[in-house]
């Protein structure tokens, strides 16, 4: 009798610590957590500012979400290096913030949540650009990233050096015209007065930063959308190569400082503030990411002393053109425990005060129509004025295996900056190595 | 008194030594085959598949045969990465830190020197700094901006800045890898010279033998030996030195210090073709074997 009472004691205990233990794994009662990665430190500050307030705003919905902040401060390699290791070992976090390029291969892969049916029921979605959004729609058709910013490629020029060089500052027509006025630069300085991201040791940049939107220019198909293949020889490509063995060969490239380990120190982050590299090819968030007085390398009154070129005419046919050059979005891993949770935080950073606050902080545009009147973003004229240029901006070709054209892109340029080959030669080492890469099912013949 | 042997004695001691031999070579034999031949011979295996981390074909690999070696064979990058790698461990393992590490062991070994302690802490100091704090100092001390170290040292004798990472990369990395590299050579050869007797050196010089002809044909072939494992030991570490070369130059500028070990890291990590990389690494397994072998050989060492 006795032995059964303390039988009957141990198995109630044995339930009840199961009962707590079930509901504390499922998190009944309290709030769910979502851990959410930040690689640069200007998005990460502004981001922890702001999600005190997603957590209250949950609350009040009956949904306590808890928001766990990981950052992680990497270059754009570094990042991309370590985030598909998490991925690929299952330990990345739950909302990852990056740029679109990175998505393309990570969504491919698998890591990445499927997020139409979210996108379909979420009124904030029809707001965003069509230009966006066909910037976000992946090779299967679906969207795996919610963007929150959207950027303008064009060339940035120091106004107030030019001017006191004599130097003409209107819109250079073609490319040709901007070579000619960078010669005269060139001859009165004595250095050079370019800087397009190319080589090895600029990463990701020298491809969706330097090259991609030169031949975006060009209107040569570089990836088929319909067939999912690559187009690795064009005219636009052949003609984009020979313009970098040109620019080289006039010296008008720093190519010292491209081959620096961390090339954009040298060049965006001190010659141009300086004034001693007046031309940069740049996104629009160098007005507050680099330039700007919270910036890498703040000019004072960059309003005045800047101005944006687009990009000039490459070959016969083209008219000058601003690219649109994409930008960071949120997306959730295709593990992520609480899936509901973590895209509500992407949509919940990708609106209204909250996405202001971040455009304004890195200095994107807005990929989203109505933010116009919500401040901080209301008081940034130059970003407006980059808004009012995506709607009309070429939107590059975006593909599975971008990351591989990126690599041979990279490797390419990096000939022409080392000497070893002119434009004809280091298109015909990209298209060879893009191939060896991709594998011939994905290259157009 | 007569002791009557015991014919089943040694049967049964030699069963005993047979039963205690699993067990004795069991746990090494299962250390290294998890984790020595299991990830090698996984290795081989993904390099014989299109294996990758991102893009539509991460989701399915495939096993492609020997497609991957045969593009690699092809590939000028590849082959190039290759020979860097040789000048790199031709000029600072197997000349530099041998002949540096050999003069200061022989430094060492002079009755006449003074402040041997110092002498032999100053030569260890670059092994004993972490390969990244090493790579980190250098890439500062070498800093193209004027305010890096050597710059500064130029601009004390009125010279203007130099980017020696950028103008003479390889000779940079290979000064470097020599400088931290010389004080493993240098106990090395240290410890073989203890083993050279003082009289046979003694009587060569009574001879009339200089020292250098002592060294050519007395110390060396001595220390024959010791000298093949070293350069069989400094090869291998060589060919698979990554952070030094990576944290200084990252492979550049362009492709001038890419050598195989970081043209592994960046195809298989940095543009997540695991496949590709695992074959890379596969290809250099097969070369070093070979020139290990080829040092035993040499050396008539047992390895």
């Amino acid at each position: 009798m006795r032995r059964n009472r303390v039988l009957a004691a141990v198995a109630a205990g044995l339930l009840l610590t199961g009962a707590l233990t079930a509901c504390s794994a499922t998190g009944e009662g309290g709030p769910v957590t979502v851990k959410l990665l930040q690689f640069q430190e200007a998005r990460a500050d502004v981001v922890k500012d702001l999600i005190p307030e997603f957590e209250k705003a949950m609350a009040k919905k009956g949904r306590p979400v808890k928001v766990d902040l990981v950052t992680d401060i990497l270059t754009d390699d570094q990042f991309r290096t370590k985030i598909t290791q998490q991925f690929y070992s299952g330990t990345a976090p739950d909302v990852v913030d990056m740029g679109g390029s990175n998505v393309t291969g990570m969504a491919g892969a698998g890591y990445l949540l499927k997020l139409d049916t979210y996108l379909r029921t979420w009124d904030g979605w029809d707001e965003y650009y069509p230009s966006v959004k066909k910037g976000a729609r992946q090779r299967d058709g679906s969207y795996y990233s919610v963007p929150h910013e959207a950027s303008v490629q064009s060339l940035f020029y120091r106004k107030d050096v030019l001017q006191r060089l004599g130097i003409d500052t209107a819109q250079p027509r073609t490319w040709n015209e901007l070579i000619a006025r960078l010669k005269k630069v060139r001859a009165k300085t004595g250095e050079a007065p370019l800087v397009i991201p190319a080589g090895t040791a600029w990463g990701g940049g020298s491809w969706t930063e330097g090259l991609l939107p030169i031949v975006a220019g060009t209107g040569s198909t570089l990836y088929d959308e319909k067939s999912g293949k690559w187009k690795l020889r064009s005219k636009g490509l052949s003609a984009t190569f020979d313009l970098y063995a040109d620019l080289v060969e006039a010296d008008l490239l720093p190519v010292r400082d491209l081959h620096n380990p961390n090339p954009w120190e040298p060049t965006k982050y001190e010659k141009f503030p300086q004034g001693t590299l007046p031309v940069a090819a740049q996104g629009s968030w160098g007005w507050k990411y680099d330039w700007g007085p919270e910036g890498a390398a703040p000019i004072k009154n960059s309003r005045e002393k800047i101005g944006t070129w687009d990009y000039p005419a490459l070959v016969p046919g083209t008219e000058p053109a601003p690219i649109s050059g994409g930008g960071f979005g949120y997306s959730v891993n295709a593990d992520a425990a609480h899936p509901d949770a973590a895209v509500e935080l992407a949509k919940w950073l990708s609106s209204g005060k909250a996405l202001a606050r971040q455009l304004t902080a890195v200095g994107a545009v807005s990929p989203r129509a109505g933010l116009a009147d919500t401040a901080p973003y209301s008081n940034e004229p130059s970003l407006l004025q980059a808004e009012g240029k995506l709607k009309s901006s070429i939107q590059p070709p975006l593909g599975d295996g971008e990351d591989r054209v990126s690599q041979a892109v990279q490797s390419a340029t990096a000939k022409i900056l080392a000497g070893e080959a002119d434009g004809s030669q280091a298109a015909d080492a990209f298209a060879e190595e893009a191939e060896q890469l991709l594998g011939s099912t994905r290259v157009a013949e | 008194m007569t002791t009557v042997k015991n014919p089943a004695a040694r049967p049964t001691r030699r069963r005993r030594e047979r039963a205690a031999l699993p067990l004795l070579l069991g746990p090494s034999v299962l250390l290294i085959a998890v984790f020595v031949i299991a990830p090698a011979a996984y290795g081989v295996y993904l390099g014989l598949t299109n294996t990758q981390l991102t893009g539509f074909a991460a989701r399915d690999p495939q096993f492609v045969g020997l497609e991957n070696f045969r593009n690699l064979l092809g590939s000028a990058d590849f082959l190039e990465s290759l020979g860097r790698t040789g000048e790199f461990v031709l000029w600072s393992a197997i000349i530099g830190q041998t002949v540096l590490g050999m003069l200061a062991a022989l430094l060492l070994r002079q009755k006449w020197l003074r402040g041997k302690g110092l002498f032999g802490a100053l030569m260890l100091l670059p092994m004993v700094v972490p390969e990244v704090v090493a790579s980190l100092t250098w890439a500062s001390v070498l800093s193209s901006e004027s305010d890096g170290t050597f710059n500064r040292l130029l601009g004390l004798f009125g010279s203007g800045a130099a980017a020696p990472l950028q103008e003479y990369p390889m000779a940079s990395v290979i000064l470097i890898n020599v400088w931290r590299g010389i004080a493993f050579a240098m106990i090395m050869f240290q410890a073989a010279l203890e083993d050279v007797p003082d009289e046979l050196i003694e009587a060569s010089r009574m001879d009339g033998a200089s020292a250098l002809q002592v060294f050519r044909h007395i110390t060396l072939p001595l220390i024959r030996g010791p000298v093949f494992l070293y350069l069989l030991l400094t090869t291998i570490t060589t060919v698979g030195v990554f952070g030094l070369v990576y944290f200084l130059t990252q492979g550049g500028p362009g492709q001038d210090t890419e050598i195989t070990s970081i043209y592994i890291f960046q195809s298989a990590f940095k543009y997540s073709q695991i496949g590709l990389g695992s074959a890379a690494s596969v290809i250099l397994l097969i070369l070093l074997t070979i020139l290990g072998m080829t040092y035993a050989r040499l050396a008539k060492v047992e390895v």
